[in-house]
């Protein structure tokens, strides 16, 4: 994973207040073993048909839509409804076709495994003693 | 990036603003809003909406990662209070590479403009979301006048 790419992309059109929906990064624990990397993301509120996981190009993107659907008058508001967006370079080559996610209390935990390539191989040394003198 | 961090300061300034406005409606009687922090709440305390049904307040908060054996929620009088603590889903014999979203306990009190009627208070946990339901005690409610 490399610094570069990890802020949210911002949509050029949608910049500063005012647009449609705020947009938040959310956050973020990530882990590697030497079977995959795995992600946990708060997404709180977000409905798990509403979360799409997209890896492109050595690009992981994250993204969900928090709908909100309070009715009654507002007296007080701290968060909206809400794009949670974010945008992660992968280094280690991803066996696609493995990937697992779980949605559970509001966490997203996505399981990429890495493709067999990737993964660390240990290599047996020979023993020298069996080799002609 | 700069520019970015510019205009991130520059929304955290306005909703202070807002939310000092609409203080005389709504006072949190504990926790005053940290903006320098990142405008969460101190206390690590959740970001929560309230929402006025006329009979009833609602209260959403967010809790991602709680169950509902980690929330307490008390109701007394007009004052209402969540805490909780988030459990550490750090799993074994992984590396760490970003830990952004830590292991924290809270507090978090609230004066409401209204007595509750505790009994008939009704809690629900959803996708990372506690949404209490409070109906306003008898005499907190309005009442319709007829005119002899």
């Amino acid at each position: 994973m490399t610094k570069k790419n990890d802020l949210p992309e911002r949509d050029q059109n949608n910049s500063g207040m005012g647009g449609r929906v705020m947009k938040l990064a959310p956050a973020v624990d990530i882990y590697e073993n030497e079977e995959e990397i795995l992600l946990h993301a708060d997404l709180p509120g977000v409905a798990r048909t509403d979360i799409s996981i997209e890896i492109d190009d050595g690009k992981l993107s994250v993204s969900g839509q928090r709908k909100l659907t309070g009715n009654g008058a507002l007296i007080s508001s701290e968060f909206t409804s809400a794009e949670f967006t974010r945008t992660f370079s992968i280094s280690k080559e991803i066996d696609v076709e493995k990937i697992n996610a779980t949605l559970e209390l509001g966490v997203l935990k996505l399981h990429l495994p890495k493709s067999a390539s990737a993964r660390p191989r240990k290599i047996e040394i020979q023993s020298a003693s069996n080799s002609v003198h | 990036m700069l520019a970015r961090l510019n205009d991130i300061d520059r929304m955290f300034g306005t909703m202070g603003f807002l939310h000092n406005r609409l203080d005389h409606f709504f006072h949190d009687s504990e926790n005053d809003w940290g903006c320098e922090t990142g405008c969460r709440p101190k206390n690590n305390g959740p970001r929560t909406n309230f929402y006025d049904h006329g009979d009833a307040y609602e209260v959403s908060a967010e809790v991602p990662g709680l169950a509902k054996e980690d929330l307490d929620v008390k109701v007394q009088g007009n004052t209402l209070e969540i805490s909780g603590s988030r459990q550490s889903d750090t799993p074994e014999g992984y590396s760490t590479h970003r830990n952004e979203r830590g292991v924290h306990s809270f507090s978090r009190s609230f004066t409401l403009p209204a007595d509750i009627n505790a009994e008939k208070v009704v809690a629900n946990l959803g996708d990372g979301i506690l949404t209490l339901t409070l109906p306003k005690a008898e005499v907190a409610k309005a009442r319709q006048i007829t005119i002899a």
